[in-house]
């Protein structure tokens, strides 16, 4: 009868009669939906998005890029060109994966470790290394610190550096383009130690209760700097978090390009159709880089602390914190670039001839952006003061004219000769 | 036009209710607006606008601040309840790191101008310590927002439409001393006060009074007493924008009395008063008569049985000015 069920209304159940507490179940999981073996086989037919072979060549060539871009910037970290760097090493399937699923005209919300998504949406390597060098070309005018990328014409949010912020905010988006659009999604990165910041959790429960078209999108590489995650958390990952908010979620094997692709494609199908968010935690790792020839930092200030091998960023030894034969299980059985070539070559779509010749070219566009960057000059100091607000104040009208003339008399003291007039 | 009569948080139903009406894109949320709001602000727009427009949020001002600024990323208008101003700083870091910084960090490429954040602020006779506060001097020291505080309701409807409309991030104050207590004929139709500019109230030759809020009424009756017992004639202003500051009005008026008084209910040290006051000193040193006087809370927080006596009411304020006036 319906007295006996409990009139609360901040549950519906039953009721229990055994003190029973649940158990968080962490030794079994929510499974990681994958679609190839790490020989890069197809498990089941079925699952094989039977992509064209010009999108899975995009999708191959796109990770080999970012992996080649990676290198020569990180190298160029190294050697004091740009002040510093952070690598996309062994997650870059899940880059190409989601992006590839998505519409282009859906809104993507970054963390930092997202640059392949860009790449796959066409974002020009000179640009990528513009914003890195802080040059004239840079749109981002040189405010910030490598790898904070944005670009509205493809719909990718410039990226900060304060963690999860861009959680809460991917949700808004998604909110207001749900009154706008019936047909446009809103993807929000984020890595799993972000997940632990009090914004993940904000987002995750105004998405569930608003009602937003939102795929969030969580990349479990497994450490956040020397963090692993067994000190970042103790229940059963990101995804084990969804049902607590009333999202539907689903865990995958992030450097299966096939699994993460076809997740974000249906997550983001159905988030639009049914106006609900998806929650989606790719596994995968964080591949530092491989030992540079060379060490001359221009910028002791971030490396001071650590020594040769940069990895969460070039601030960063993971050789304190990691084994190397962890690192090489990685970076040799279950790679996602390996993975997909695997499965290329299995298709008769790519062989060493054509491997050997992509790699001379993309290196030499690569080569080409980079030189083309270093020799550019940066913007004009006066740039320092704009777009604080639409219209610059008075005061900071005054305190830009005060800098031109400190110039005048100690301008000897300063690198203008790097910088336009 | 025609005009009604209203209180302050009537008058900020009416703002919003202008807003919505004009841009369909703007959208009023927060922790109980949905049913009018803990102070009345958002009654009866739920019912006009609709619950996609006028909607509650789950308690989390982090979230109420990011969802937010997201919303005004895509263009359309976020309007954001924070339901006290003592309850703002779970947001601090999306209002500081992230809102403040989106346009000048991304190259002009994104921005969240179209995000406005209004709380309730100030004393209330009973607030005590999560009630009463003024967080106007956090906020100050961000580039990048805007902080404004009406006096009235006819000022704060303006003053909220030009923030509504302003391409910057706004965080808009009210004083919720005055929710009921302010009644004034204001325009039904909507109208626009500009930011920025601070209004003087009242001219005068001795000394100049500052304050915003509730606390430019408490100046005005100074100036009244000061003018009746001392025959001092005293310039009163109301700063109206927090940031970015009026600095030439004030400055301009203290060239001319060579006095200057400032009074907040926020705690003395680190308080806006002492920006304005460093500003003046720099720009009117030579015109001085006397020490900049600030009148402000004691550095404690806000008490509650102990309100009258930490309140920087007339008296202290009266006595700050006769001391100046006799340095």
């Amino acid at each position: 009868s319906p007295e006996e069920r409990p009139q609360f209304p901040g549950a519906s159940a039953e009721f229990a009669e055994r003190l029973e507490f649940i158990q968080p179940n962490v030794l079994a999981g929510i499974p990681v939906y994958r679609v190839m073996d790490r020989q890069g086989q197809v498990l089941r037919p079925s699952e094989d998005p039977q992509l064209p072979k010009e999108q899975v060549l995009k999708l191959y060539k796109t990770m080999t890029l970012l992996n080649t871009m990676d290198r020569i910037l990180y190298e160029s970290q190294r050697q004091g060109r740009i002040s510093f760097y952070m690598t996309n090493y062994g997650e870059e399937g899940t880059h190409v994966g989601s992006a590839a699923a998505l519409d282009a005209s859906d809104l993507v919300f970054g963390q930092y470790r997202e640059a392949g998504v860009l790449l796959y949406r066409g974002y020009p390597l000179e640009l990528f290394m513009a914003q890195c060098y802080g040059n004239a070309s840079d749109p981002g005018k040189g405010r910030q610190m490598p790898v904070h990328y944005g670009c509205p014409e493809r719909h990718f949010v410039t990226i900060s550096s304060p963690l999860a912020t861009q959680i809460p905010q991917a949700v808004g988006a998604a909110y207001a383009i749900k009154r706008a659009d019936a047909n446009r999604a809103v993807v929000c990165y984020f890595g799993e130690g972000a997940a632990s910041e009090g914004d993940a959790h904000a987002g995750f429960n105004f998405a569930a209760t608003l009602e937003c078209p939102i795929v969030f999108f969580c990349r479990n590489n497994g450490y956040a700097i020397s963090t692993p995650t067994s000190e970042q958390y103790r229940g059963d990952g990101i995804a084990a978090r969804g049902p607590g908010y009333g999202l539907l979620s689903i865990r995958v094997d992030g450097n299966d390009v096939f699994a993460v692709y076809n997740a974000t494609r249906e997550a983001r199908r159905r988030a639009v159709a049914e106006n609900q968010p998806f929650l989606i935690e790719a596994m995968t790792y964080r591949i530092p880089p491989p030992p540079p020839q060379k060490k001359k930092n221009r910028f002791p200030w971030f490396s001071a602390r650590f020594s040769l091998i940069g990895h969460h960023s070039t601030s960063d030894d993971s050789s304190a914190y990691r084994s190397v034969d962890e690192v090489n299980y990685w970076d040799k059985q279950d790679h996602p670039i390996s993975r997909l070539r695997h499965y290329m070559a299995r298709r008769g779509w790519w062989d060493e001839e054509e491997e050997k010749g992509w790699r001379k070219s993309s290196r030499k566009m690569v080569l080409e952006a980079f030189e083309r960057a270093e020799r550019e000059p940066k913007p004009p100091p006066r740039l320092l003061f704009s777009d604080v607000y639409l219209e610059m104040p008075p005061r900071l009208r005054r305190q830009r004219a005060e800098l031109e003339r400190h110039l005048e008399t100690y301008g000897e003291h300063y690198p203008l000769q790097q910088f336009q007039k | 036009g025609e005009t009604q009569k209203m209180n302050l948080f009537q008058s900020i139903t009416s703002a919003l209710d202008n807003a919505l009406a004009k841009d369909p894109t703007a959208v009023v949320f927060g922790e109980d607006v949905a049913f009018g709001g803990v102070f009345r602000c958002t009654v009866g727009l739920r019912d006009k606008y609709g619950k996609d427009r006028v909607f509650n949020t789950p308690l989390c001002e982090q979230g109420i601040v990011g969802f937010g600024i997201g919303i005004a990323v895509t263009g359309a208008t976020a309007i954001a309840e924070i339901q006290f101003a003592d309850y703002i700083f779970p947001a601090f870091d999306q209002i500081v790191n992230e809102a403040a910084k989106y346009r000048y960090r991304s190259g002009d490429l994104f921005n969240c101008g179209n995000l406005t954040i209004r709380a309730p602020w100030g004393c209330v006779g009973h607030g005590a310590l999560y009630h009463s506060q003024s967080p106007e001097a956090f906020f100050a020291h961000c580039p990048g927002i805007k902080v404004v505080i009406p006096r009235s309701p006819l000022q704060a409807k303006g003053l909220l439409l030009s923030c509504i409309e302003d391409k910057n991030p706004c965080i808009f104050f009210e004083p919720k001393i005055l929710y009921r207590a302010a009644v004034e004929q204001v325009p039904v139709e909507p109208y626009n006060i500009p930011l920025s500019q601070a209004e003087v109230l009242q001219t005068g030759s001795d000394v100049t009074m500052v304050a915003w809020g509730t606390q430019v009424h408490v100046i005005k009756e100074v100036a009244t007493m000061a003018q009746e017992k001392l025959g001092v004639s005293c310039e009163v202003i109301d700063l109206r924008t927090i940031l970015p500051w009026d600095t030439e009005t004030v400055c301009k008026s203290v060239a001319k009395t060579g006095r200057l008084l400032i009074s907040h209910e926020a705690p003395l040290t680190g308080g806006f008063a002492s920006e304005i006051s460093s500003t003046v000193q720099e720009e009117c040193f030579l015109n001085l008569e006397a020490p900049i006087s600030r009148v402000c809370g004691y550095d404690t927080p806000f008490p509650h049985i102990f309100e009258p006596f930490y309140i920087p009411d007339k008296w202290k304020c009266y006595d700050a000015l006769r001391k100046m006036i006799n340095y």
